[in-house]
């Protein structure tokens, strides 16, 4: 991550709210509130970043924002059929997954988006209920305000799971 | 709010008519549909966009009578929560939106031959702490018991049996399932090897969130003829278990809807909503998630089989009593969110259909031979769990519920967000309060407690006086918990 590494200047075309959450909690994700279920908004500056963004909302969610450590890593690749909003779907379905086969929670990701594939690093630990807390189980992510944006700061997607 | 036409047809009926063309002007309803609510409840009902969706129900090629939805009626994928369709066996669709994505999600009562008297806080403490200890719940909840893939797929394609077989339960146990357990249609070579990986880890669990299992007293008897049928009279102690087909059922949902996205565009199928996707039911896509969503519900109910076993050694271990002595013999299991090949009179003409029922509960009255005998003249009992620390009922089910296919409501609803209600109390709070009230309440975090809290949700007495006002079930008895486990 090159966070630390932008000019000083940048901060002056961010808004005060997304200023105070990348610097202070290094992530650019919203909670999204829905009566009985629960989403997020993620941004980044590109489309990887935004999917990077989104799945550490979504382990957000499950461990009630507690700190991840990077002990172990999975390797993902995923066949890009051209929809992105499919891919992003494809993408949190995917980490669920691991998450749940493996009881692995992760906070860090590289992604990289080709023409064909989506291939990712995801960085975590074993889920640990003492040192993770307790958020809310995810039982899947749904096509439900699925949207991406792309705008002048980047990309945005809003994406909502059912629990 | 929702401001499209809804008129009074009957008590407790309320229709949205064929003409109606949606907020978006994008729906072309092939049958009328029909909210039941009563009076009260209906603007509550127009807050969010679920009538919406119920008209937009009623656009499904094949669609069959009209579009429903039950009193508890809320938001939902697709479908919403509380929605029935029935779509033609040959011409219609099918549609993982009406079913959900917890396949299977049910419940089932256990009852007992004590009453209230013969436990005290201490006993039922007890009782709790050891059901919490033999019971996995809690965010990924892993099983006791890991098997192999040949087990697991005889567990997707048995079902309860699987469990019975395997020395989960008793033998008798399968007659008071619904379906027995099993739906034959399964067929496990429909299931993605990762929802298999996510079924071998996880048979066995309650899970989380709104699943919980609880220990109960009968606390009013409504319909004594019918109580006694089912075996349940006022005091006695029951066990009230919810939960669902876990990660694995999650997994197919996912899965199929993703093959479904697609088959809309193959099919050339004009959906007003996204989550509707769906196939025709005789294609390969949906013949396939048919299959695979009968797998889900037959690990649904092998995990509910597995979970009753634990009870019955829980009260055991603390009471020191054995379970058969203790008559713990299963009152009746139902799915709430399922889809299901079924014989319906339309019209005057016997056809069938696959009724999608999501949210709801079949209730089936005495004419239907799908129900055990023990109980054929009463009708099939209806298990409608209220939330957390609120109460539970009993209901049996009608010949006027063939109006809805056989369904009726499913419980409660939220009315409030999770993290509104982690804002608003504290789950410490929330336990004193029931421990106030006299229950006592092990959950796996606090903040589950504050998520669940009884305040977050509809009145479930409500829906069910609705579902008993229109006939579609009607009231038996009515159980308050004296304990919970929470997940």
């Amino acid at each position: 991550m090159d966070r630390e590494k932008k000019p000083p200047h940048l901060f002056f075309h961010v808004p005060p709210q997304y200023f105070y959450k990348r610097w202070l909690f290094e992530h650019v994700y919203e909670i999204i509130e829905h009566t009985a279920d629960v989403g997020i908004r993620a941004t980044g500056k590109n489309m990887e970043e935004a999917f990077a963004e989104a799945a550490r909302g979504m382990f957000a969610i499950i461990t009630n924002g507690s700190t991840i450590e990077s002990k172990v890593e999975r390797h993902i690749t995923i066949a890009h059929t051209g929809d992105m909003e499919l891919l992003v779907v494809d993408w949190l379905s995917e980490l669920l997954y691991i998450h749940d086969v493996e009881h692995l929670v992760f906070g860090d990701f590289s992604v990289s988006i080709d023409e064909k594939n989506l291939t990712a690093t995801a960085r975590g630990e074993t889920y640990d209920r003492k040192k993770h807390g307790y958020g809310v189980e995810i039982k899947a992510v749904t096509y439900h305000i699925l949207e991406i944006q792309t705008h002048k700061k980047g990309v945005t997607i809003n994406i909502l799971f059912d629990i | 709010m929702w401001n499209g036409p809804l008129n009074k047809i009957g008590p407790y009926r309320y229709e949205i008519p064929k003409t109606y063309r949606g907020i978006k002007n994008n729906i072309t309803m092939r049958v009328p549909a029909v909210i039941y609510a009563n009076d009260q409840m209906i603007s509550s009902v127009k807050k969010d966009n679920a009538p919406e969706q119920v008209a937009a129900v009623a656009t499904l090629q094949g669609i069959v009578g009209r579009a429903m939805a039950m009193p508890d009626i809320h938001w939902g994928y697709g479908f919403p929560i509380g929605g029935v369709a029935a779509t033609d066996a040959e011409e219609g669709v099918i549609s993982p939106g009406g079913v959900g994505f917890d396949i299977n999600c049910g419940v089932r009562l256990v009852r007992t031959n004590l009453t209230a008297g013969d436990l005290d806080r201490n006993k039922i403490k007890q009782l709790v702490d050891e059901l919490f200890k033999n019971v996995p719940s809690g965010v990924g909840s892993s099983a006791r018991v890991k098997l192999s893939r040949a087990q697991l797929d005889e567990v997707l394609e048995m079902g309860a049996r699987w469990a019975v077989e395997n020395g989960y339960g008793w033998e008798e146990d399968l007659e008071f399932l619904e379906e027995n357990g099993c739906m034959e249609s399964a067929d496990a070579g429909h299931v993605s090897d990762k929802a298999k990986e996510r079924g071998k880890v996880q048979v066995g669990s309650l899970g989380a969130g709104n699943h919980f299992l609880e220990i109960q007293r009968v606390a009013e008897i409504f319909d004594p003829e019918a109580a006694r049928v089912y075996g349940v009279e006022k005091d006695q102690i029951v066990v009230m278990i919810h939960t669902g087909s876990r990660g694995c059922g999650h997994q197919i949902c996912t899965d199929h809807l993703r093959v479904l996205e697609e088959a809309v565009r193959k099919y050339n199928i004009r959906l007003p909503d996204r989550q509707l996707a769906c196939a025709p039911v005789k294609s390969r896509e949906g013949e396939s998630y048919f299959k695979a969503m009968a797998c889900a519900a037959n690990f649904a109910w092998a995990n509910r089989q597995m979970i009753v076993d634990w009870v019955r050694q829980s009260f055991e271990n603390v009471l020191g009593t054995g379970a058969e002595e203790l008559d713990m013999h299963i009152v009746y299991d139902v799915c709430h969110n399922i889809a299901k090949l079924e014989e319906h009179e339309v019209d005057g003409e016997k056809r069938m259909l696959y009724v999608h029922r999501k949210g709801a509960t079949r209730s089936f009255g005495p004419k239907r031979k799908e129900i055990p005998q023990k109980y054929a003249s009463i009708g099939q009992p209806v298990l409608i769990p209220g939330d957390m620390g609120t109460e539970s009922y009993l209901l049996k089910g009608t010949d006027t519920a063939e109006e809805t296919f056989g369904s009726t409501c499913h419980g409660a609803g939220r009315v409030m967000s999770r993290q509104a209600a982690k804002r608003q109390w504290r789950g410490e709070e929330i336990a004193r309060k029931l421990q106030q009230k006299g229950i006592y309440a092990h959950a796996a975090s606090w903040s589950v407690m504050a998520e669940e809290s009884p305040d977050a949700y509809k009145d479930v007495s409500m829906v069910v006086d609705t579902a008993h006002g229109a006939g579609l079930s009607l009231k038996v008895a009515r159980m308050v918990p004296l304990g919970v486990v929470k997940g």
